[in-house]
């Protein structure tokens, strides 16, 4: 029952992150709200994938996939700029406050007699190995229907 | 007979055209890769330009500040380089360089056609205002860190953060200030502020609000164009562009430490 208000909150707040990076990469007004839609998206199958119990990077690979295969298909409306409307829906999947922890712990490491070193490595390194599979499941997931359905750069 | 009257050489003529065709394919990958292109993009771009220009053989290298071409024509062979400036993202003008080069290569479009098409271009792509894009990178931060999990009270200073820095950055970079000192200087603004504001309004999620305010930092777009740039065999551009994307970051966080250690939350 939890289900879908969860889901439209990841929804709507995915479009508004997609949006507003659509704004600051100067897209036109007319894309914006492509950009909104493929955030609102890669959020949702995200979520769902979550909620099924699927690993963040699992969950995150099916999500830049099923935005990628949807902005394929608007590829004749879209046109050349199907693969960065993907990309930005994808953007608020980016693990930035992951890579933000995992230097900030690092950090936390060099303070002297730092408490439980060993605690603060394994947590650092997590957020690392975290953020470098999430980023790769991003990157395979928008690459893999892109080139599979050869969409037009030009 | 004096230097105006010796006879030109045909050869010195040719190089000369070529010359100018390599510049101006240069110049349109110039722009694509400052607005954001993958690297094979950019080569295929300046690819159809010079042979619309009716090179025969063309031959390219990019790096993270210059792109390299060598062009042939009716046996001549020219190479030329050309700078690259800081790489960002625009969207409208990647896409109208995109459409140019592909009209170049379709209706041959002359050098004189192109080098004016891509001035027009340079002058007149519109982008949205500072305040603007101000206001929607602030709102990106807030729902950013409604996804992360931080609590209605922490919103609005989030977002007010973000705005504040991504002004602030806006006018920083046009100042030419270095690309990482700025990531820094925002990262630290954006997180106090964002901290103190949700502190202020009670909210029980300031660390994740101070997190939150510094996301228009994350370099999105360099961090995938660089996993691109691997999968379509430029490891090195792909390199240069993961590495920047870690340095950028690094000085963010030293940002958030630095307001984290200022507003005795930690660090």
């Amino acid at each position: 029952m939890e289900l879908l208000p969860h889901l439209a909150h990841q929804a709507l707040f995915g479009a508004l992150a997609a949006a507003g990076f659509g704004v600051l990469f100067n897209f036109g007004l007319r894309a914006l709200p492509w950009c909104a839609a493929a955030g609102a998206l890669a959020l949702a199958v995200r979520t769902l994938g979550q909620d099924m119990a699927w690993s963040l990077e699992g969950a995150t690979f099916a999500a830049a996939m099923v935005t990628s295969c949807a902005v394929s298909f608007l590829h004749r409306r879209l046109g050349p700029a199907c693969n960065a409307v993907a990309l930005a829906g994808c953007i608020p999947m980016v693990p930035g406050a992951f890579l933000g922890q995992a230097l900030l712990g690092l950090f936390a490491l060099t303070v002297p007699n730092a408490p439980e070193p060993s605690a603060l490595l394994t947590d650092a390194a997590i957020s690392m190995i975290r953020v470098i599979f999430t980023l790769g499941a991003i990157g395979a997931g928008l690459a893999i229907p892109a080139q599979l359905l050869k969409n037009q750069d030009f | 007979m004096n230097e105006t009257d010796a006879p030109i050489d045909p050869v010195v003529v040719r190089h000369r055209a070529l010359e100018r065709y390599a510049t101006t394919a240069l110049r349109a990958g110039r722009m694509m890769m400052e607005s954001g292109a993958s690297v094979s993009v950019v080569h295929r771009g300046i690819t159809m330009i010079a042979k619309g220009f009716g090179a025969e053989t063309v031959g390219l290298r990019s790096g993270y500040a210059s792109i390299a071409m060598t062009l042939h024509a009716e046996g001549n062979t020219i190479t030329r380089m050309l700078q690259v400036g800081r790489l960002g993202v625009n969207h409208r003008l990647d896409l109208a360089v995109r459409a140019l080069c592909s009209r170049a290569a379709r209706e041959n479009m002359s050098v004189e056609a192109v080098e004016a098409e891509l001035d027009r271009l340079a002058r007149e792509t519109p982008r949205h205002s500072a305040w603007l894009t101000a206001l929607a990178v602030g709102l990106a931060c807030a729902s950013f860190g409604r996804l992360l999990g931080i609590d209605w009270a922490a919103f609005g200073p989030v977002w007010a953060a973000g705005a504040v820095g991504q002004y602030l950055r806006h006018h920083l970079m046009h100042r030419g200030v270095n690309v990482f000192l700025v990531a820094g200087a925002i990262a630290f603004i954006a997180a106090t502020l964002g901290g103190l504001g949700a502190w202020l309004l009670g909210s029980a999620t300031t660390q994740l609000a101070m997190m939150a305010s510094i996301l228009l930092l994350v370099p999105g777009v360099p961090s995938t164009n660089a996993q691109t740039d691997i999968m379509d065999g430029y490891p090195t551009m792909g390199s240069a562009r993961a590495v920047w994307v870690l340095m950028v970051m690094i000085f963010a966080s030293v940002g958030v430490w630095c307001a984290q250690v200022l507003l005795g939350m930690g660090g």
